[in-house]
């Protein structure tokens, strides 16, 4: 995505911002303990950008997806403040929407598709049945809406004729994926919140997939929060890349700039982790040690266990986030980012080494 | 198509299988009706002092039971079935001399009048409840009916059929102890018919509506709250569906899929209750035929009856596998395994 | 075709079709054969990584479990050092090598470890059932201590803690190892991991097929490795030496040393893989076309294959002679074996009309837009 640089660069005027988040927590009062799944997550999120969120399974990023809806499910408690900014009009406190405006404000505004879409059809609903009833749901209009889902199917490689008689169980994965990411843009809305669309597909498919998002990003200018733990996935595909670890987000920053160099050393342990096909062989390496426990998150740096440049102070204060090299746009939360590039050397590609 | 060919032939084919087995069933039991009816007869003819013909007992026999031995098996087969498919001739009741079929023809209203009403019944009741049981999981009305339907389940029908009788016919006298209509009035289209009818009926349906219940309404809770779990319904309830056609399209309709088929049999196993349940309540129906052609071994009719039941539970179970293709979507396709 | 020295398991001109015909259709004629796996011969040698690439429903599991005689082909054969293991199956105590010593030989590791775990078993009560089966003299002390080593070598620690655990106790990745240790105990000369990381964080999948090299090293034992995945096919058998094989409904389309494969792809088809397989390098990442260089993203019914070079239906560079005559293995440029006309100089497919393809407007439309 060579338009990512062009992001940073504009970032001189306050950017357009479409989502506040701010000192989000989700927590879960468990027979072992109080566990917070998602901790004090503060995130802003640009109007029109795909930003990827990228993270370990269990590293809090479905609940941090499920909280932009308000949609934690029970008896999870979600706290803090989520702010909507629409194009036009007033800011949308989501957390304190009523039952009907929450329900308007989801699939409307912000639609979701998640790594389910074997399991989002009713199995006994024809495709089309689906698409008419979310329309009438919303009481836009049956054939605009309808002629709108046509469109979109075409638009996914999909035959709009085909899938509308089918049945779920008669659509393979890719193409019951597809028809949900349709299906989540039916009403038009200005966000999409997609949590792992492309786990359990063919890496075809997960490649065709991400590929569609981009495209339809640019024809209709939706905002995209891609949730993965598959790094290279989003690599081509997001604008910026927000990495989780332990429940909060430990580093920010363009695309283009968080691959070359990151600046945490999670980030880089991650980088040199993940099977590619440009990595040499024997640069390939696992993270050191386990992911922690939500109930018992270490204290300090949560990542202080795993990391060679852990030291007493990463034990006794918790990083918040620093510029990186006076960017504004580039975020770690590391107190020894400057150090992270020296002790955790990786490459990408064959030829060279940062 | 394929599929509504391949169970139409399989219905047929069981039926074919279950009518050769009467025939083998009649012919080749030892004790059966043949040595049965020569035995009786040789019996009474020492009862009343001659000495028996044989000769003569045997053409008495033939002639009764419509069996020749002289007869190639093949042939003799081939009749039978003949009879039965083409003729509906079962023979003639070895009692009564009627023909089984009509016997048959006119106790069958009678017993379908009470079995799917009380189906019927019981099937709703039980749905509402474990629908209601399931969306206040948990609560104590939750675990109260839990407790109720599992000892309702586990009482015997025949058990709370007598309690019954014993209570509200002869205790309190609300219902008639037997029959299946005013003596007084004439079967036609008349009011006071038809709630004599109902009357003589209500104790025969609620008995089988006690039949198995409680462990439908478990079934549906269990349904339900799986279909609530599922990622679909979350889906759809993000889509801002409203909660009544999530509760209907949604919940409802996949809850009650898995239950259909256990209803079409459910059919079939009440017919088998009625042995007993129309003995209690002294209403001549199919059920009480039956009683009484064991206890008389009365083999052709016994022959009828198992014909008649074997082709109820098979429609049955037809009609549900037919139907349920229309109903469910994902039934009529052969899904191929991945591999 | 793919042949090797001195192989532990070669399989010749192997076929798997799946019958799904129902009764009635049969009685009208209908035949309903799944074509998974055409023509296939493959060795695998001592101590050898071989890694099968290629969407879902390519074969490669059905070839996987041919290769561990879990499968038996409809034609062809498949023997074990030499010994056809489904004669050795009939033949009973006759054949050279009984069957019970070829079924331990061969072992399979599943995607999903969570589900071939016995749920009521602990660790140590599942790890015991193999080595009773191989050395049932072996004392109850003597194989806990066995079981402990083990653990201790899969990097359980402490083993004392796993051992005793549950499955549903145990996360995905600790189910897997489990499961490998298991197939081990075993001392199979080949191991089938059929998408045994796949279900893995990426994160996670790199220690796992470290672990299986490590293992591959001690207990001298070949993997034959099917993956979805391009990156870790790549690793997995690119880090020992190993081959790729990339499969397309049925047939084997490429096949050659991992490096090879990855870096120099020669068939259409193992490109589409190579474009799909995303980079992590944003500069290259940048010059990629973001269009699928395939005419379809969908896989065709292996019920009813394309005629011709399978691939033609959906290859860039098809043309008529595609849709009429099959290729066969054969060598390019490269170290790797290609089922490709275009690999051939002489062959007629270069005077031949680019195909056309017959399929429906809007799939075709949309291609065209590349």
């Amino acid at each position: 995505m060579s338009d990512s640089s062009l992001h940073s660069a504009g970032s001189v005027s306050k950017p357009d911002t479409i989502f506040e988040v701010e000192n989000v927590s989700v927590s879960f009062d468990m027979n072992r303990g109080h566990s917070r799944v998602v901790d004090d997550v503060s995130v802003e999120i640009e109007r029109d950008e795909i930003i990827g969120v990228v993270g370990e399974s269990g590293s809090g990023k479905s609940m941090f997806a499920a909280a932009l809806l308000d949609a934690v499910v029970e008896p999870g408690l979600l706290s803090g403040e989520i702010t909507y900014y629409p194009e036009d009009g007033e800011p949308i406190d989501v957390l304190s929407l009523d039952d009907d405006e929450l329900r308007r404000f989801r699939w409307e505004e912000v639609a979701m598709v998640d790594q389910g879409a074997m399991d989002s059809f009713n199995p006994t609903m024809s495709i089309e049945e689906h698409f008419r009833e979310t329309i009438l749901a919303h009481e836009a209009n049956l054939e605009e809406g309808m002629d709108h889902a046509r469109e979109l199917l075409a638009e996914l490689y999909l035959d709009p004729d085909r899938v509308f008689e089918a049945y779920p169980h008669e659509l393979s994965g890719g193409m019951q994926q597809r028809t949900l990411i349709a299906l989540s843009m039916v009403l038009k809305p200005n966000v999409i919140v997609m949590d792992e669309p492309t786990a359990a597909l063919d890496l075809l498919m997960q490649r065709s997939i991400t590929s569609l998002i981009s495209q339809l990003r640019d024809k209709y200018g939706i905002t995209v929060i891609f949730i993965t733990h598959d790094l290279p996935l989003v690599a081509g595909l997001a604008d910026r890349l927000g990495v989780m670890y332990a429940f909060d987000f430990v580093e920010f920053g363009p695309t283009y700039d968080v691959l070359k160099d990151a600046a945490h050393p999670y980030t880089r342990a991650l980088l040199k982790a993940v099977p590619n096909t440009l990595t040499p062989l024997e640069d390939m390496r696992p993270i050191d040690g386990d992911s922690p426990d939500p109930v018992d998150v270490p204290r300090g740096c949560s990542y202080h266990p795993r990391c060679p440049l852990a030291t007493q102070e990463c034990i006794d204060s918790d990083p918040s986030f620093y510029e990186v090299h006076g960017d504004r746009e580039r975020l770690s939360a590391c107190h020894h980012w400057e150090d992270a590039a020296e002790a955790i050397p990786y490459s990408l590609s064959t030829e060279e080494r940062v | 198509m394929n599929y509504y060919l391949r169970r139409l032939w399989q219905a047929v084919f069981t039926l074919v299988v279950v009518i050769a087995l009467t025939f083998v069933l009649y012919r080749m039991m030892p004790g059966g009706p043949i040595e049965q009816m020569e035995q009786r007869m040789i019996d009474e003819a020492i009862g009343s002092g001659q000495d028996p013909d044989l000769q003569y007992i045997r053409r008495m026999v033939e002639i009764r039971t419509g069996i020749d031995p002289n007869k190639p098996m093949y042939i003799e087969f081939y009749e039978y079935m003949r009879d039965i498919i083409l003729y509906q001739d079962f023979g003639e009741s070895i009692n009564s001399g009627d023909p089984v079929f009509d016997i048959l023809f006119y106790a069958m209203p009678w017993s379908i009048f009470v079995s799917v009403y009380g189906l019927l019944i019981g099937f709703t009741a039980n749905i509402v409840l474990g629908a209601v049981m399931a969306y206040y999981e948990g609560s104590r009305f939750d675990s109260g009916s839990t407790i109720v339907a599992v000892v309702l389940n586990s009482i015997p029908y025949y058990v709370g059929a007598v309690i019954m009788l014993a209570f509200l016919s002869f205790q309190w006298e609300l219902f008639p102890t037997g029959g299946r209509y005013w003596a007084g009035t004439e079967p036609g289209f008349s009011i006071e018919f038809a709630l004599g009818v109902l009357h003589h009926g209500a104790l025969p349906i609620m008995s089988t509506i006690l039949i198995g219940f409680g462990g439908t309404a478990l079934s549906m809770r269990g349904n339900c709250i799986r279909v609530m779990g599922s990622n679909y319904l979350r889906v759809a309830r993000l889509r801002g569906l409203s909660d009544s056609r999530i509760a209907t399209r949604y919940v409802g309709r996949n809850a009650i899929l898995p239950l259909y088929t256990g209803f079409m049999i459910g059919l079939a196993g009440i017919f088998g209750s009625s042995i007993i349940m129309e003995q209690i309540f002294t209403y001549p129906g199919v059920g009480w035929y039956t009683f009484d052609a064991l206890n008389q071994r009365d083999y052709p009719l016994l022959m009828g009856i198992l014909i008649f039941f074997s082709t109820v539970t098979v429609i049955g179970v037809l009609i549900a596998d037919l139907t349920y293709g229309l109903i469910d979507p994902r039934a009529s396709s052969n899904d191929r395994e991945g591999f | 075709m793919a042949r090797s020295a001195d192989p532990v398991v070669e399989l010749d001109n192997v076929q798997v079709h799946f019958n799904d015909t129902g009764f009635i259709d049969k009685l009208r004629g209908d035949e309903t054969i799944v074509h998974a796996v055409e023509d296939v011969s493959l060795d695998i040698a001592e101590n050898e990584a071989i890694a099968l690439v290629g969407e879902s429903g390519c074969g490669k599991t059905t070839l996987g479990k041919v290769a561990v005689g879990l499968q038996r082909p409809t034609g062809g054969t498949i023997r074990y050092r030499g010994q056809d293991i489904w004669e050795a199956k009939e033949n009973g105590r006759n054949s050279e090598i009984p069957y019970s010593k070829i079924r331990q030989s061969l072992q399979i590791v599943h995607q999903d470890p969570g589900s071939s775990l016995n749920p009521n078993r602990t660790v140590l009560t599942s790890l015991e059932v193999p080595l009773k089966m191989t050395q049932s003299e072996m004392g109850a002390d003597a194989r806990e201590q066995r079981i402990y080593q083990l653990l201790e070598y899969l990097g359980m620690k402490p083993p004392q803690d796993y051992a005793h655990r549950y499955p549903h106790q145990l996360s995905g990745g600790e189910q897997q190892r489990v499961a490998l240790g298991r197939a081990l105990l075993m001392s199979p000369d080949v191991i089938l991991a059929d998408e045994a990381v796949s279900a893995l964080d990426v994160s996670l999948r790199v220690e796992m097929m470290d672990l299986m090299h490590d293992l591959q090293e001690v207990f001298n034992t070949s993997f034959v490795f099917i993956s979805h995945d391009f990156a870790n096919a790549r690793y997995f058998a690119g880090k020992v030496g190993g081959k790729i094989g990339v499969m397309y409904l049925g047939e084997l389309v490429e096949f050659g040393p991992a490096e090879e494969v990855i870096r120099n792809p020669q068939h259409p088809y193992t490109k589409v893989l190579s474009w799909a397989t995303p980079t992590l390098d944003p500069d290259l990442a940048a010059e990629e076309s973001m269009d699928p260089p395939v005419r379809k993203i969908d896989i065709p019914d292996p019920v009813n294959p394309p005629s011709g070079c399978r691939f033609h239906t959906r290859c860039p560079d098809a043309r008529e002679a595609c849709a009429r005559e099959s290729p066969s293995l054969q060598r390019g440029e490269t170290d790797s074996l290609v089922s490709c006309f275009r690999m051939d100089d002489q062959h007629e497919y270069w005077n031949s009309d680019p195909f056309e393809g017959d399929d429906d407007p809007t799939e075709r439309e949309h291609a065209g837009e590349q």
